[in-house]
């Protein structure tokens, strides 16, 4: 009985070996695959702003409270009008910052006069919300100079980003981390 | 004993003290956890419940404001709700973030409290007598088993479910949807100014020739266009389109064409009213909405003195649109678009000559994209181009001050050119036996024949015409025969074929063709003319519609009156006629 | 003020005229008189990859860490505390994200999807856990896995889950495991990130489903030990199989087993088997004929989950947001829905040809069908196995943490008198 136990056991402990063996190599296998294509930088979210349509999902389905996504500036493509249609409403009543006339629902687009007749447009990320009225307004009667971006001071980076799948026109890629802003440029001659 | 005793009192009492303490901890901060929870339910809730009718509240204040701009207690009102709405939103970020510390903070003493409460009442193990050990572990597999079998069962049958639910069949093979229409297809509508090649050419001969504005008869529908303007309608299928504008807005305005109904408008922003300083284009001028739009079917493109030009979707969804500054033009901008498969393609002189600022562009229609651009030396005119096969190439006429220059639609190369023209540039070019028809207004009528001469194609003119020259209408040829309208009502023929050629008068290097007969209307036309089969049909300013043959001699078929100023040509569908006159659109059709 | 904006419009104009480029400014950014210096547009950067390489470490550090713990020094507090700092660490520091347990997504991807390539370190995530699984069993679950740590610290009051129920629910995590691992190679979803119930603890924050979740499987965990990591991990199904033919392991006992029988219900997790006793012939013979019957129909096991997996295609591509895009303008295009959505509208915008998102659609749900028929075969496969192993005896002639299923957390080994015995002489030893 002991011998067939013995012998049962070192079958046993055969197979056991035998599977340990062809995992280890199917995991290494595996990882000899991948490791062909793979890249030692992360990999993180942005926006293409010449994607984006500016639908205000940014703003509701980021995973956290406040969205990562805020809106930034492209300065140098900047009209500086004082009638700013990224920050005024259409026919607005007057051209000053007002509550009625702006169209940041937060208020976070500061106005500051330079010189006559421009004026500076600057945001203010601590109270925008990523909605993207500005950036609607600023692309259909201005140079849209607004665009929004993923801001990866605040960004988790989520292996799947929940804006991502919502977003309607598929604006979000994956870029390096070490390029992870895809900003807009002037391009005036 | 004793000892033993009043240790184990002394540590279990411990034990006792510890065990109630663990348990009211985890009692006060279960309650504190709920307490949480409902908290953070109820600032949910409030953002859902109570924003959304700040918001409304929001937008009608900011309408009222605008209406009444001096209105201070008003503007105080709205500027008190915008602070409130962006507090309550600040206020509940904040309460929900804290809320969220504080549930965790409770959760942990929450877990630790009642994990050391079960632990202080840990009990030694004590394993039940076993019964049947042999029947439960039998049991225990067959129970398995059938639990197994039943959850394969369940997600099996919903996998069926799945699988026989109807699904979008996109088609086995793609189908190919043209993205823009065959030569056929264009042949069977009216997508332009003056149809097909700008010809003015009905490929319907069933249309009536009587009708009557004031009794209605034959007249379909009549639709009022809500803003005016001299561009023509063009259809395509069971819709027809037409644009209107006046210094404040521009639209076009798509119609059904068995009821008349207004289906759809679409508006181009007008940045004279945006900068509030609006174009202005008085009587002597063609008006806000002079360019005629163009349709293929699926897309209809309309361009306006402004220079805004816009694209909508068959279903009045705005595709794209643009500005390419305004047009520096002294009668204001008025050369209609013409397509080539899908492109649109636009005239746009402007200027002298000299300013080198007018160009022919072509967009891509469905997205609005510069496919190619070329500038060209020539002065602004108000002619509309075409697009003809010749020789089987297509080329892309155009008619300016001073060149008629032809142009490969694909590439917007330039293929040849004529010097022939001047000024005020009104009638557009025809193609007809094999010649190309411009028109120099109240001089001349220019024969163009373009030929190929070794890897260049060359062009010259054939012979002239100088009788009965409009300008204002385009030209009309069914091939043998040519019909110009003068402005103030004469109507010329030339015999255009080749065997009138014994006719001419030879000047110098010009030959000069006579003209076939002449006849004076006595009414005013600013409506090209058209031809339906071998039948005229002259709209007069006044909307009277003469029908004649189109013959070697001058025959009246009939008027027919309308009751309405007529400016823009006629556009010619199965059966039908859709005139524009200063207010209404109409159809006119055969009502039995 | 309407002066100098019409000023500023005419001036404009003209310069609009000559440019006419799609993205060109309609109003050209100004020179500034007053030598005005622009200011520049701020680009916080992200963590660096150099980080994630130390989170990576700190993984390796655990794992070892707990291996020790549970094999070497057999300390459920060590682990206890390990699991906490998993927790604190991986968990609301790292906000849990990236782990092994999405990185199968990842690395589906990776090898499939030619545009995607996945960050070695995640690569690492993926193979480290499986790797140390395989030499030690399940430590990685035990104390560094920061969603079994929650569970596992959740855990109250322990309901035994009836061993019928456990062996059937567990066929869960293999069809999320196929779900998964189709949809991470058509690139259409990562259900694993969508779906996970503790990451939204990590973040404190998400929408209200994903919270009512997390609070479910909260209330969940505290009666029915570690719901998430026995019916319905993914990486757990790998993890199983790889630990049972791991090197070493965890045992109740340190030396002997002498069924004392009080470890019968020390483990919260039901990992504990009890040695077999031989069977009534009557039902010894029954299941003999059952086992050949299963054996032979497994082929049709095959088949029909192969089948119901590929002719689910149709459902499964609406997760593509592409297919969904192609289903919503065929509607529309055919009047059978109306008005249009932001997507459809930005997809007519961009002039992309229809017909090729049509192709690309088609394109999908083709995939889909291959790997639906893969996965299903492959679920087919595991059913038809499971009822095998549901009708053979196995033979175990001491009590012994099952192999795939034991989470290595070191519970029942307060419970056995050998380990007591272990420690008193430890402690001799010591004084």
């Amino acid at each position: 009985m002991e011998k067939n136990n013995r012998g049962d056991v070192s079958r046993r402990s055969f197979l056991r070996d035998g599977l340990f063996g062809g995992s280890l190599a199917g995991l290494g296998a595996l990882g000899g695959l991948v490791f062909n294509k793979t890249k030692a930088a992360n990999t993180v979210w942005q926006i293409d702003p010449y994607v984006c349509i500016a639908c205000g999902n940014c703003a509701t389905y980021c995973v956290l409270e406040e969205s990562a996504v805020k809106c930034v500036h492209a300065f140098a493509m900047c009209g500086y009008c004082d009638l700013c249609s990224g920050f005024l409403e259409p026919e607005p009543r007057e051209l000053d910052s007002g509550a009625e006339n702006e169209l940041c629902p937060a208020g976070a687009i500061q106005r500051r006069f330079v010189e006559d007749p421009y004026y500076e447009y600057t945001i203010d990320e601590s109270l925008c919300n990523g909605c993207g009225k500005c950036v609607k307004g600023c692309n259909a009667f201005g140079n849209g100079s607004l665009f929004l971006q993923v801001r990866h001071d605040r960004c988790l980076n989520c292996n799947e980003c929940s804006i991502a799948a919502a977003c309607p026109s598929g604006a979000f890629k994956r870029v390096p981390a070490d390029k992870p802003y895809i900003l807009k440029e002037a391009k005036h001659e | 004993m004793n000892t033993e005793r009043g240790d184990n009192s002394k540590s279990g009492k411990l034990a006792d003290i510890l065990y109630r303490a663990a348990i009211q901890t985890a009692v006060v901060s279960g309650i504190f956890l709920l307490i949480i929870v409902s908290l953070l339910l109820l600032n949910f809730y409030k953002g859902i419940i109570i924003e959304p009718r700040l918001e409304e509240q929001w937008e009608q204040l900011k309408t009222e404001v605008r209406n009444k701009p001096k209105d201070e207690e008003l503007l105080s009102r709205v500027r008190e709700l915008d602070l409130e709405m962006r507090t309550n939103r600040v206020r509940q970020d904040d309460s929900s973030r804290r809320g969220g510390y504080l549930l965790l903070g409770g959760l942990a003493v929450f877990l630790v409290s009642l994990k050391g409460s079960v632990q202080l009442r840990k009990k030694l193990p004590r394993p039940e007598k076993q019964v049947d050990v042999r029947g439960l572990q039998v049991r225990e597999l067959i129970w398995g088993r059938r639990a197994a079998t039943v959850v394969l069962i369940v997600l099996g049958s919903w996998l069926l479910i799945v699988a026989f639910l109807p699904a979008l069949d996109f088609g086995r093979t793609i189908f190919v949807v043209a993205l823009y229409p065959s030569m056929d297809e264009i042949a069977r509508n009216w997508p332009r100014f003056r149809g097909p090649e700008g010809a003015g050419i009905s490929a319907y001969n069933n249309v009536p020739t009587e009708w009557d504005g004031k009794t209605g008869k034959n007249i379909l529908w009549k639709s009022k266009v809500p803003l005016p303007g001299h561009s023509s309608p063009v259809v395509w299928g069971d819709r027809v389109y037409v644009s209107g504008a006046n210094e404040e807005s521009q639209q076009i305005f798509c119609f059904d064409v068995f009821s008349g109904a207004l289906l759809w408008d679409g508006s181009l922003v007008n940045p004279g009213a945006v900068s509030g300083e609006p174009l202005e284009l008085n009587e002597d001028t063609a008006g806000y909405a002079a360019p005629t739009p163009v349709t293929d079917g699926r897309r209809v493109c309309t361009i306006f003195p402004t220079g805004d030009i816009g694209c909508f979707d068959f279903n009045g969804r705005l595709l794209w649109s643009r500005n390419f500054g305004l047009p520096d033009s002294i009668y204001g901008y008025a050369s209609s678009l013409e397509m080539y498969q899908d492109m649109i393609l636009i005239q746009y002189d402007q200027g002298y000559a000299e300013d080198e600022k007018s160009k022919v562009i072509a967009l891509d229609f469905q997205t609005g994209r510069t496919v190619w651009e070329t500038k060209r030396s020539v002065s602004s005119s108000w002619t509309s181009p075409i697009v003809v096969q010749i020789d089987n190439e297509f080329q892309y006429i155009t008619c300016s001050n001073p060149f008629v220059i032809g142009y490969d639609p694909k590439s917007g190369e330039e293929i040849w050119r004529v010097e022939c023209l001047g000024p005020d540039l009104a009638p557009s070019a025809i193609y007809a036996n094999g010649l190309v028809f411009a028109i120099e207004p109240f001089t001349a009528l220019y024969a163009i024949r373009t030929k190929v001469k070794g890897d260049f194609r060359v062009a010259e003119i054939v012979w002239m015409g100088e009788d009965g020259i409009p300008d204002i209408t385009s030209p009309l040829s069914n091939g043998q025969l040519l019909l110009l309208l003068t402005t103030y009502g004469t109507l010329t023929c030339y015999d255009i074929t080749d065997e009138a050629s014994d006719k001419d008068r030879v000047n110098n290097q010009e030959r000069i063709r006579p003209k076939l007969w002449e006849q004076e209307l006595d009414m005013e036309f600013n409506a090209s003319a058209s031809l339906v089969g071998d039948k005229l049909y002259l709209l007069s300013t006044k909307g009277v519609m003469i029908i004649a043959r189109a013959g070697r001699s001058y025959k009246e078929i009939g008027r027919c009156e309308l009751g309405e100023e007529c400016y823009a040509s006629p556009a010619f569908a199965d059966g039908r006629i859709y005139i524009r006159g200063v207010e209404n659109l109409y159809c006119i059709g055969n009502k039995d | 003020m309407r002066q100098l904006r019409s000023i500023v419009i005419l001036l404009v104009l003209p310069l609009i005229v000559t440019t006419d480029s799609f993205g060109a400014e309609r109003f050209p950014p100004p020179d500034f008189e007053s030598g005005h210096e622009l200011p520049v547009t701020t680009v916080p950067s992200p963590r660096q990859s150099f980080y994630e390489y130390i989170d990576l470490g700190v993984l390796v550090a655990a794992i070892g860490v707990a291996s020790y713990l549970a094999l070497r020094r057999r300390s459920r507090r060590g682990l206890f505390v390990l699991t906490v700092f998993s927790l604190l660490y991986f968990g609301f520091w790292r906000k849990g994200c990236i782990c092994p347990i999405g990185a199968i997504q990842n690395i589906t991807m990776s090898i499939f999807d030619s545009s995607y390539a996945a960050p070695l370190f995640v690569l690492g995530f993926f193979l480290v856990p499986l790797v140390s699984t395989l030499f030690f069993g399940r430590t990685f679950c035990a104390a560094v896995c920061p969603l079994g740590a929650v569970q596992d610290l959740v855990l109250v009051r322990p309901v035994s889950v009836p061993g019928w129920l456990e062996k059937s629910l567990r066929l869960l995590a293999y069809v999320y495991l196929g779900a998964a691992v189709l949809f991470a190679a058509t690139g259409s979803a990562f259900i694993i990130c969508r779906y996970d119930p503790f990451v939204s603890i990590f973040r404190l924050s998400g929408n209200l489903s994903v919270l009512i979740l997390a609070g479910c499987f909260l209330l969940a965990g505290m009666f029915i030990g570690r719901p998430y990591c026995r019916f319905l991990c993914p990486y757990g199904v790998i993890l199983r199989q790889l630990s049972r033919i791991s090197r070493f392991r965890v045992t109740i006992t340190p030396d002997d087993c002498i069924h004392c029988r009080l470890c019968e219900d020390a483990c919260p997790f039901g990992a504990i088997k009890k040695p077999t006793v031989e069977w009534p012939a009557k039902s010894y013979s029954k299941n003999k004929r059952l086992l050949g019957l299963l054996i032979v129909a497994l082929p049709v096991f095959v088949l029909a989950g192969g089948w119901l997996g590929g002719s689910a295609k149709h459902i499964a591509a609406k997760v593509n947001w592409r297919v969904r895009l192609a289903e919503r303008i065929y509607l529309e295009d055919r009047g059978q829905v109306e008005g249009t959505t932001d997507a459809s509208d930005a997809f007519r915008a961009t002039g992309e040809d229809v017909n090729e998102l049509y192709s690309e659609a088609y394109a999908i749900r083709r995939k889909l069908g291959i790997g639906g028929w893969i996965v299903g075969g492959f679920l087919g496969l595991v059913a038809g196995l499971k009822l095998v192993g549901l009708s053979i005896r196995k033979n175990r002639v001491d009590y012994e943490a099952d192999a795939g299923e034991c989470l290595s957390c070191g519970r029942c080994f307060s419970y056995c008198p050998r380990e007591h015995a272990r420690l008193e002489r430890m402690r001799q030893e010591a004084s």
